[in-house]
């Protein structure tokens, strides 16, 4: 009977061991929609990069201040020319297979990538100019361009494709691309389509080993749901709504409740005006629109406090933001003024006009967050007082998006996010007013298409926070947009996670990212 | 009756083209393509995308042929069950929905089992005693969940029961087996119940006061006799309202697949549509319009079949009888 009972005993210490390690090694977390590719050049949506980027290493990673740093390659030297750039690669880079990643796979990942049969969209623009790309030797790749570009170093931020899985396909079509070969922390140990991916220790990987064994994924789309899994412990992490971040923190300190994780990120609101429309062509009446919105309060009580003014076309957690640009302030007083003064007088029936033209317009949004309806709302009214009219029209996202890239929307509320290394251009030079590009709101002004251009061919940081100062000034001056607010980003991160850091692209697009986390049971790397 | 249910099924192989086409000219109509939102892929990024390469990536999938060159090809090739492939991840589309289509068509099936199972005899129940107390406090909860949105009821079954009280599984997967599609059947369920019992409740009650029933009571007809005839001759009502709930539960699987994150072909559908994902959406509209019309189709032909003055009066149409 003793015996019996220590052999029992036994076993239920076995278990609960064997369940506390398969528990305490495993993260778990939230992806809000299914990768539908993990081919690293083609893979564009948040869900694809955030599982890639624990699959794969670029050549060059950005580090949490986002500076550029050894990934895949030891070194990207630039020639003093910057035409011609060499990437070694480490020595010891290999694909979970334990071949070498090597210069070929350099060439191979560029060719394919440059190929206009690959439907790869956003990461071709990087390497305008390319020429051409060359093995060396087994480690070491030529890359060649016709033009000199700022940023280019920036496009080394690429994962690569392994030549000899990838080849002999049509890459669009691969079979790899739902089984790529890893060279990161993780490979991909198994995908339940539409519900979960599981990814295992890379015992090829050539760094130091993640902490957890293994990440699992989930697909949960909808938000609800994915709170309640953060709050029972079924995911470890999820972005947060600000209803959402305080009821953690109305919750904190009790045991088991995650705790919420804030940062900057690289992205702002805004309302478009499109200035080739007569409303919005004087800068006067599109700095009135901005100092008719108390931002501030918008900041106050939809963001809960944690927005700061937005002042222009780069924000807080850009390296060349210009903190002594004032923002435009909530003046309703000297907004109408300024609205006289652009000849919108008030009519009898409380609208300004100008002539024949009513200060009238249609604001257009994407369907889906509940605080940028808000803010229209708040606008609206405000705008009302003052005679404006302003209609707004809810529109389904993608219907949204392809009006704003036509430049068809007369006014819309939006979010951009910026990359590290922003091209303003993007956004705001001339050249690039649809259908040619982003610069939805038409906005047009000689001095900073000129600083624009500057840009692209000066290397110095230097001397590129100075020539992005003027253009921050100037856009400001300009008021193309109204530039809202830079929120914070918020973060529910299960209280077993430690060393969880963030960076102004947000918790994982860095390194290490989630490949530094650590679970209560593996609190150091391993060796 | 043959030639009723051959003009039928040709009316309902239109039906089919119909939607196909009416489906594909407002997708292709819709702003927006794969290409731009392959381009803005994770929101509004201020990432530069060359006007050649978003040419390029149409030519590629072949969106720049005239609309009704590329609805011909795809029937052509739909005739030999070739769907094509996705223009969000290029893998085939018969594929995703060969995936997708087992968690819907069990989702679907388990609850309309279940909205019979319950439906009909709560039906049967409070048509044999009108403004009963089971038929008042039934009458009340039918409405309730009628005019409750399925995503609602799914969302507050999810967070009482999975969320707060712990005794159902969040998610549906491998780990949690069957268990895990309890609260969606439970949830589509709910949906059709107030449907099936309250349809069933005034077709009983109508045939329980039709004069054949009075006459049966009067020569000593039990009450199991008299419900069993009831039902019999509310059959062709029971085939149209079958035909009603199809669609209904289609469309209710869409959501109910995204509240509880579940793989389905409601999802498949949603997320293709706002992807203008048209192979996908092509061929998910081709299936579901199929079923449903399939569905109808039967009705159709058991009511003819219960009745064949139905199928009478129909061949009797001016300009389509012989």
């Amino acid at each position: 009977m003793k015996k019996l009972a220590l052999v029992a005993a036994a076993v239920l210490l076995c278990a609960c061991g064997m369940r506390g390690k398969s528990q305490d090694s495993v993260v778990r977390r939230r992806l809000d929609g299914e990768p539908k590719t993990l081919n690293p050049i083609l893979a564009t949506s948040d869900a694809e990069q955030i599982v890639l980027a624990l699959l794969e290493r670029n050549l060059l990673d950005y580090d949490e201040k986002l500076d550029l740093v050894p990934g895949l390659a030891e070194e990207v030297e630039g020639s003093p020319d910057h035409l011609v750039y060499t990437i070694r690669l480490r020595k010891d880079a290999r694909w979970e297979d334990g071949t070498p990643v090597t210069s070929l796979d350099v060439v191979f990942t560029l060719t394919t990538l440059l190929d206009p049969k690959a439907p790869a969209l956003t990461r071709r623009a990087l390497f305008d100019g390319f020429v051409k790309a060359e093995a060396v030797d087994a480690r070491t790749a030529r890359v060649v361009f016709t033009s000199a570009a700022a940023g280019r170093r920036d496009a080394f931020n690429l994962p690569l494709l392994s030549a000899a899985a990838w080849a002999g396909g049509d890459v669009a079509t691969h079979p790899r691309n739902r089984n790529p070969l890893a060279n990161g922390p993780y490979r991909l140990g198994s995908w339940e389509a539409g519900r979960t991916l599981t990814l295992v220790r890379n015992t090829q990987y050539f760094g130091e080993k993640p902490a957890p064994e293994q990440v699992i994924f989930r697909v949960v789309p909808e938000n609800a749901p994915a709170f309640a899994a953060l709050e029972s412990g079924a995911i470890d992490e999820m972005r947060l709504s600000f209803a959402r971040m305080k009821e953690l923190e109305a919750k904190a300190g009790m045991p088991g409740v995650p705790r919420v994780v804030t940062f900057d990120e690289l992205a702002y609101s805004y309302l478009g005006w499109n200035n080739r429309l007569p409303v919005f062509a004087d800068r006067r009446v599109r700095r009135a629109l901005t100092m008719l919105i108390d931002r501030e309060s918008i900041g106050r009580n939809l963001y809960g406090g944690l927005a700061k003014l937005a002042n222009g076309p780069l924000p807080p957690a850009h390296w060349a933001w210009d903190a002594s640009l004032a923002p435009w302030p909530y003046d309703p007083k000297a907004a109408e003024a300024l609205l006289d003064e652009a000849g919108f007088r008030k009519g009898p029936d409380g609208l300004r006009r100008k002539g024949s033209l009513r200060l009238s317009f249609t604001l257009s949004l994407g369907m889906g967050s509940d605080i940028q309806r808000q803010i229209v709302e708040l606008t609206q009214l405000s705008y009302r007082k003052a005679g404006v009219e302003m209609a707004i029209q809810p529109l389904e996202w993608a219907a949204f998006m392809a009006k704003m890239d036509a430049g068809e929307l007369e006014a819309w509320a939006a979010a951009l996010n910026l990359d590290p290394y922003p091209d303003l251009s993007v956004s705001w030079h001339s050249a690039q007013v649809p259908p040619n590009g982003s610069n939805a709101a038409f906005y047009r002004n000689p001095d900073v298409d000129a600083l624009l251009d500057r840009l692209k061919t000066t290397f110095g940081r230097e001397e590129a926070r100075a020539l992005l100062a003027r253009a921050q000034a100037l856009i400001h001056e300009d008021e193309p947009v109204t530039f809202l607010n830079t929120p914070l980003i918020r973060w529910g991160v299960s209280s077993r996670l430690t060393n969880v850091r963030t960076s102004p692209i947000g918790l994982f697009m860095f390194w290490p990212g989630a490949a530094g986390w650590r679970t209560s049971a593996t609190t150091g790397p391993i060796s | 009756m043959l030639r009723f249910a051959l003009r039928r099924a040709a009316s309902a192989v239109l039906t089919l083209l119909g939607v196909l086409a009416l489906v594909f000219g407002l997708v292709s109509a819709a702003p927006g393509d794969a290409a731009s939102l392959a381009a803005r892929a994770g929101g509004n990024r201020a990432v530069p995308v060359s006007p050649e390469a978003l040419a390029a990536f149409r030519h590629l999938y072949g969106l720049d042929r005239p609309v009704s060159e590329r609805f011909v090809t795809w029937g052509w090739r739909a005739l030999r069950l070739d769907f094509g492939l996705s223009l969000v991840d290029g893998q085939p589309v018969a594929a995703r929905v060969a995936r997708a289509l087992p968690t819907t068509l069990t989702l679907n099936l388990a609850a309309l089992f279940l909205a019979c199972l319950v439906g009909v005899p709560l039906g049967v129940a409070t048509a044999r005693r009108p403004g009963g107390r089971l038929d008042r406090i039934s009458g009340f909860v039918c409405d309730a969940l009628f005019s409750t949105p399925t995503f609602v009821l799914g969302l507050v079954l999810l967070l009482v029961f999975s969320g707060w009280l712990r005794v159902a599984p969040l998610f549906a997967d491998a780990e949690t087996g069957l268990s895990g599609f309890m609260l969606p059947v439970v949830t589509l369920t709910l949906a059709s119940l107030a449907l099936v019992a309250r349809f069933v409740r005034v077709c009983v009650a109508a045939a329980l006061a039709d004069p054949a029933a009075r006459a049966g009571r009067a020569r000593g007809e039990g009450p199991p006799a008299e419900i069993r005839r009831a039902l019999r001759r509310s059959s062709a009502p029971f085939a149209a309202m079958g035909a009603a709930l199809v669609p209904s539960v289609v469309s209710g699987s869409i959501l109910v697949e995204r509240v509880f994150s579940l793989p389905g072909a409601g999802g498949l559908l949603a997320e293709s549509v706002f992807a203008r994902d048209l192979p996908t959406v092509l061929a998910l509209t081709l299936l579901s319009a199929a079923i449903v019309v399939a569905a109808s189709l039967g009705a159709d032909l058991v009511t003819a079949a219960l009745d064949p003055r139905a199928a009478r009066a129909d061949d009797a149409l001016p300009g389509i009888a012989p």
